[in-house]
């Protein structure tokens, strides 16, 4: 089999929560500040507010204890209330990552079901964007800041 | 607990399988393409790829009088595996928010 690419499968997911496509969409991003974990921003201090802009083009972006804003995401599409796709823009090294060409994408659809519930369709795909380089992988592994920590965070909430 | 991340750590330590690992992003090469774009022996060459098959990063076919190395796709497997439990986590504290009414900021830190 020759390939030219090496590609990571994406990470799908779905829920059905209980409530409608509306409320189910405005609570994932107007409302996202509420549930987004407040571990998870690359900013150098506290994260104090985790916000979605909502138009394609718009920024996620996390607003820091320091005064700053750090930018992690981009808006591609923004179809509400059925449908968003957003660039996930954090690179290996923890930092925002400018090129979109090496930034992976979340698309998450919202469709009603019976009764008032809704189910979310959640989709992580282009893994392999952000590249296999030793940092990446380190950081990943091992740094304090790095996903490393929020594996073992997850872990820990998880075996509660 | 996790041993088997020890190897890749190792396995990184080096540039010139870092740069191996580099080169392979844009795809299979020979071994005798990699030792031509490094400036060490082809027997080092050769020593770093075997380092880094052993760590599970790159894998190896023969074509023809060849061998050609690849990037292993399980490699990504540890980046899947974040995102897999990191939304699993996510939406869960989603699920939690969006069926409970808006309750006022909780005071304090825990």
């Amino acid at each position: 089999m020759e390939t030219t690419q090496v590609t990571a499968p994406a990470v799908r997911k779905s829920i059905t929560v209980n409530a409608d496509q509306q409320r189910a969409f405005e609570v994932f991003t107007t409302e996202f500040d509420s549930w987004w974990p407040r571990s998870h921003h690359i900013g150098k201090s506290p994260m104090t507010k985790a916000v979605i802009e909502g138009r394609a083009g718009g920024r996620l972006y996390s607003a820091q204890e320091d005064g700053t804003d750090c930018q992690w995401g981009t808006m591609l599409v923004w179809e509400p209330p059925s449908r968003f796709v957003w660039a996930w823009q954090i690179d290996g090294q923890w930092q925002f990552e400018p090129d979109l060409a090496r930034s992976s994408e979340v698309e998450v659809r919202f469709t009603p079901e019976p009764g008032g519930r809704t189910r979310v369709d959640l989709e992580h795909r282009y893994l392999e964007r952000h590249g296999l380089d030793a940092d990446a992988i380190k950081n990943a592994i091992d740094s304090p800041e790095g996903w490393g920590l929020l594996l073992e965070l997850y872990r820990a909430a998880a075996e509660q | 607990m996790e041993t088997y991340h020890n190897p890749q750590l190792d396995a990184l330590g080096d540039a010139t399988r870092r740069g191996i690992l580099a080169r392979l992003i844009d795809g299979p090469r020979p071994v005798g393409e990699l030792a031509r774009d490094f400036p060490v022996s082809r027997p080092a060459i050769s020593q770093h790829l075997r380092v880094l098959k052993d760590a599970g990063l790159v894998v190896d076919r023969p074509d023809g009088a060849r061998r050609v190395y690849a990037l292993n796709p399980d490699a990504f497997e540890s980046l899947r595996e974040y995102f897999d439990q990191f939304w699993n986590q996510a939406l869960a504290a989603f699920k939690r928010r969006v069926e409970q009414p808006p309750s006022p900021p909780s005071k304090g830190r825990r």
